[in-house]
């Protein structure tokens, strides 16, 4: 399943919506969608933030091979690796003033597995969450 | 506003200044401005305390967790031992209830369940 878009902070909610209704569809375990829009959201809210600097077109994928499903999104922006991006600090509040990190943290925490790559137009980002469809309708 | 998130405000009576905000929908990149604006409005309007019911919250993210965090900062700007005994989280969703402590602020940040609860604990 394909869909191409502009991504925008103000369709997030639609986005979430999307992947957590196609990862259904496929199969997924209702107990793992909620991660999934987790995981995309962060990856979509990156894109636009940090990629972007604003809206701009992602191709968002959602398929599964075996048991698992993976999660493809493409962009046109500069290239931007999230796991070279800063460390987290999970330090209070009282000991920080800015934090940071969050978002990858959250990423990694509910998907198995997360690559990017540099493509000719962009960026590829896939992640895979491993044993978690649960019956192959497609 | 958008239509993704509603923020009810109330004040409760009684001898320290607790303001409530009931969240109702995500807190996402797209609304976590909207949730510091109505926390500074009620700063500004001279709340000590604030209590987040996150009993409606249907999805939290990394940015909803930066405006908590900037919230705590702005709820006791001189004194960092005390940023997190000022903000307390009523009732989160279990969807909220995740990624607060995934990101381990339920480690720091008091977690309730009765607004009556979390004023005896200020």
């Amino acid at each position: 399943m394909l869909l191409k878009l502009k991504a925008d902070l103000k369709n997030l909610s639609q986005i979430r919506d999307f992947v957590a209704d196609t990862a259904a569809d496929l199969g997924v375990a209702p107990g793992s969608l909620e991660d999934l829009r987790l995981a995309v959201d962060e990856a979509v809210t990156n894109i636009i933030t940090h990629g972007y600097g604003g809206p701009g077109d992602i191709e968002l994928e959602l398929g599964v091979e075996a048991s698992d499903l993976f999660v493809r999104i493409r962009d046109h922006a500069e290239s931007f690796d999230p796991s070279l991006a800063q460390t987290t600090d999970l330090r209070p509040p009282g000991e920080r003033d800015n934090p940071g990190g969050y978002g990858l943290f959250l990423m990694r925490s509910v998907m198995d597995e997360i690559a990017h790559r540099k493509i000719e137009t962009g960026n590829e980002l896939t992640m895979i969450k491993r044993d978690v469809v649960l019956n192959k309708i497609h | 506003m958008s239509e993704d998130l509603q923020i009810g405000v109330s004040k409760e009576e009684g001898d320290k200044a607790v303001t409530v905000m009931r969240l109702k929908g995500s807190l996402d990149a797209n609304t976590q401005s909207e949730l510091e604006a109505k926390a500074r409005e009620a700063i500004d309007s001279g709340a000590e305390f604030l209590l987040l019911d996150m009993s409606g919250v249907d999805y939290l993210g990394s940015a909803g967790m930066r405006a908590i965090h900037a919230i705590t900062n702005l709820l006791s700007p001189d004194d960092p031992s005390m940023r997190s005994a000022k903000l307390k989280i009523l009732n989160p969703s279990s969807a909220a209830a995740k990624v607060f402590k995934t990101l381990g602020f339920d480690s720091f940040i008091d977690v309730h369940q009765s607004v009556d609860e979390a004023i005896a604990s200020l």
